[in-house]
């Protein structure tokens, strides 16, 4: 069937590589009229660079794109548009202040012969076009004052408004309950018979079941398993997501000992911690498991100071720990290695000397004057035995890649000393040289004697890396389990399951 | 010294040297001893306030206010002197401090108060120029003390006072800038605040510091505009924080905070009054001299901000292949996330 009428879309071995990373390698898919084709794959298999390149928002370093079997460049995003592709990306590009109307005809508003927004057609269409997806908004109705699920729908409703025979779904339930998650896809049903060409990504795997007619599976840049290559069930596509071969990535040590370094009793923070309660042994790596939004990092955040506690109580090595705001965690010898390096972590402005000496500044001088020789010679140290790229003792961090950089905020608290490390995403973005890298210093930490406590979306490297796993639901710790109890789809399942559970009760 | 005299100071020392060149070349009086000296004092006052200000910018604040806070502050030495009849080794050294309470006060309403610093100095700009204007019937106060002129007229071995006060500062700044933990604090504020907090660093002691050291500087300033005209007067200062800005901007200090060096600021504020001089001596009308203050600004910044294209143009014209620019004024990368 495929040879009589060529695909709508087609990628034929297109690469992108940003530094460190060869994102997408040798992509290839077909995306056909009439169809809705899952993206799938776990976090930084280069779903979204695919998604990129397909909205025009950056050009592939080689390969070729196909629009009906013609070779084609998608030159920007309005290039995009007009080629007829819509991208409903995962943070909405929805204006909340502007009206249903505007933000559905938004920079392409019917205008009248004198060039004026005639408003009684914006309405007017935009009413059209709404009625025509069977939806019952009021396009006069200001988009902010809409439920998140109807502001979803409004999105998709741009994309038909431009009458686009690609739709590009990314995330497009993760805000919605169930019963607008069902509506979404009777919408996309609907335009599926239309002949509308969508690509759909989610993470939530059972829905992914429910509503796409292909698959498309991406790991590491590659294509594990194209087109018809799996089944459509949960269980094979999380084994292809996934790989057999993972095991030897992990180079765990067990370092844990029998000594409490740090108990945390019944916390509760006003941002979703609730009666969390556990324990961190000495050399310990503690895996915080569940889903975003599950609490895991506001836990973190609550024993780092950076959220008030509401109640609990936390001990240090037996002796009660007050942590009122980052600086007193971290004079306790708590340190956060956060999940976004580049936002919360790196001071751009600095090389790694300066970088890996932030949170050391205090010991480092004396009466206010830094011993600029000692932070020289123990910098230098550090950058050798991490193996971090020398050309961070010239330049400024931004030139570095991802692993480089991480392998510095890492160091920082090396050179601080801490004894209880939390470890947000550590290997979040970066290739698998550098994620082995980072494994690897998470082991020196241990052997040292140090206490980890590692959050990561990265379900096998939980798996790996944790000594022990706190599940988390609804900011509480549901269980604490030994790491080799779990399986990877064990968690796969609580935290779908969690999803569904969540979703449920807020509909109610 | 490799700290001091970094790969930053290049550009705004090349300025400074090309302007000067250009007026020795087109005047003939520019080199006389009594033109220099004449450039050292016309520098002095907003070389020294820009000291403050390029601090507040390092730690990616902005300060509007030092103008109108050198009016008030010459109105109240003149209270001082005049009304109150305090000594004029005591009113000094009391100025200075009030500057500094007054910085410290514009920087906890910033820092504490979480107001940006653009709104709380242009406020302290327009209300200090009406609290200045509440002294002795908004009137300007003159003879304030003999004794204060030779603090700026006055000569160590032939060379002007303010000379030396421009070298004991501007070390200070650098070696504070550089050696110490605030400097390095000031710096890692101003690169990324969220990291700085990450990382222990008390985030809003800083800024409210750099503004303490703003209001000290501006006092300084205060008082050597008292000196030279041997009076306080509410309508002294004007634009001045903006020439301050000037200095610091066409010395190479990015306003995003994080990145110059000082010493670049007192290349930049001698580059702007030598062109100022330059026009003077060749009679150009003062709105002149504006007009070409404006473009040095752009130009300043505008070298900065395309001296990638520019090298690459000048590796194209020159036929050279090496055209990596290094180290200073690097661009912050794009927001974009790594995949």
């Amino acid at each position: 069937m495929a040879q009589a009428t060529p695909p709508l879309w087609e990628f034929v071995d297109v690469c992108k590589a940003y530094p460190g990373v060869l994102a997408n390698d040798k992509v290839c898919i077909k995306l056909l009229d009439g169809s809705i084709h899952g993206l799938l794959g776990e976090n930084g298999c280069g779903k979204s660079t695919l998604i990129k390149t397909l909205s025009g928002v950056q050009q592939p370093d080689s390969g070729q794109i196909l629009f009906k079997g013609k070779v084609v460049q998608i030159s920007g995003p309005q290039d995009a548009r007009d080629k007829g592709i819509a991208t409903v990306f995962q943070e909405f590009s929805i204006v909340p202040t502007l009206s249903v109307g505007e933000n559905i005809f938004l920079g392409n508003m019917p205008k009248n012969r004198f060039g004026v927004i005639d408003w009684g057609k914006v309405n007017a269409s935009a009413a059209a076009v709404l009625a025509e997806m069977e939806i019952d908004i009021n396009p006069e109705a200001i988009t902010g004052n809409l439920s998140v699920g109807e502001q979803q729908l409004v999105e998709i409703a741009k994309a038909v408004a431009m009458k686009a025979r690609m739709i590009i779904l990314d995330e497009p339930t993760a805000a919605l309950g169930e019963d607008e998650i069902e509506r979404l896809h009777q919408l996309l049903r609907k335009m599926r018979g239309q002949g509308t060409a969508i690509l759909y990504v989610s993470h939530r795997l059972d829905e992914v079941e429910r509503i796409v007619d292909e698959v498309t599976i991406l790991r590491s840049g590659r294509v594990v398993r194209a087109s018809g290559e799996t089944e459509i069930n949960v269980s094979d596509i999380v084994s292809a997501m996934v790989g057999e071969d993972i095991a030897e990535h992990y180079p765990k040590e067990h370092n844990a000992k029998k000594d409490i370094v740090l108990h945390a009793a019944n916390l509760s923070t006003k941002n979703g911690v609730e009666d969390a309660s556990f324990d961190l042994h000495k050399g310990e790596v503690l895996g915080l498991g569940g889903v975003l939004g599950s609490g895991r990092t506001e836990i973190a955040r609550a024993l780092f100071g950076v959220d008030a506690l509401t109640g609990g109580t936390v001990t240090l090595n037996g002796a009660p720990l007050k942590v009122r705001n980052e600086i007193n965690a971290i004079e306790a010898g708590l340190a956060l290695v956060p999940e976004n390096r580049k936002f919360d972590g790196l001071f751009f402005n600095f090389r790694a000397s300066g970088n890996i000496t932030a949170a050391s500044l205090g010991g480092l001088s004396r009466l206010g004057i830094l011993d600029l020789n000692a932070e020289d010679a123990g910098t230098h140290k550090l950058i050798k035995e991490l193996e971090i790229s020398p050309q961070a003792e010239q330049k400024t961090v931004n030139f570095l890649s991802g692993g480089n950089q991480q392998k510095i905020v890492i160091a920082r608290w090396l050179f601080s000393d801490a004894k209880v490390l939390i470890f947000d995403e550590p290997t979040q973005g970066i290739d698998i040289g550098a994620k082995i890298a980072v494994y690897k210093l998470i082991n020196a930490l241990t052997r040292a004697g140090k206490s980890i406590i590692l959050i990561s979306s990265d379900h096998d490297e939980l798996l790996a890396m944790s000594d022990r796993i706190a599940v988390v639901q609804h900011g509480n710790i549901s269980r604490t389990v030994s790491a080799s109890d779990l399986t990877h789809d064990d968690l796969v399942r609580a935290s779908a399951t969690q999803i569904t559970h969540a979703a449920t009760e807020e509909r109610q | 010294m490799k700290r001091v005299f970094d790969s930053q100071l290049i550009g705004p020392f090349a300025a400074m040297v090309i302007v000067m060149l250009v007026v020795a070349l087109t005047t003939d009086r520019f080199l006389s001893p009594g033109n220099l000296s004449n450039l050292s004092l016309q520098v002095s006052i907003v070389a020294l306030i820009a000291i403050g200000s390029t601090i507040v910018i390092f730690a990616a604040g902005i300060d509007l206010s030092s103008g109108s806070m050198v009016a008030l502050l010459t109105m109240i030495l003149a209270q001082f002197l005049k009304v109150a009849g305090i000594p004029l080794l005591l009113a000094v050294p009391l100025i200075l401090i009030v500057g500094g309470l007054l910085g410290l006060a514009l920087g906890m309403i910033t820092a504490y108060g979480r107001i940006p610093s653009f709104i709380t100095t242009l406020a302290a700009l327009i209300a200090f120029r009406g609290l200045a204007l509440t002294f002795n019937n908004g009137s300007p106060i003159f003879s304030l003390d003999p004794a204060l002129e030779p603090l700026f007229y006055g000569k160590i071995a032939g060379i002007p006072m303010p000379f030396f006060y421009l070298v004991f500062f501007y070390a200070l700044a650098s070696f504070m800038m550089n050696f110490t933990k605030l400097g390095r604090e000031i710096y890692a504020v101003g690169g990324n605040p969220a990291a700085a907090v990450l990382t222990g660093i008390n985030v809003r002691k800083v800024q409210t510091l750099t503004f303490v050291i703003a209001g000290f500087m501006t006092a300084v300033g205060a008082v050597l505009m008292s000196a030279r005209l041997n009076s306080g007067s509410p309508n002294y200062g004007q634009t001045l924080e903006l020439q301050a800005i000037a200095a610091a901007v066409v010395g190479g200090a990015s306003l995003a905070g994080g990145r110059g060096n000082i010493l670049a600021t007192l290349m930049g504020a001698m580059t702007i009054v030598i062109v100022q001089n330059g026009l003077n001596l060749n009679a150009a009308p003062s709105s002149v001299q504006n007009i070409v203050l404006g473009a040095i600004i752009l130009l300043a910044v505008g070298i900065d901000m395309w001296r990638t294209e520019i090298s690459t143009l000048l590796a194209r014209v020159l036929g050279r292949s090496d055209q990596s620019p290094q180290g200073a004024g690097t661009a912050k990368p794009a927001l974009s996330k790594d995949n």
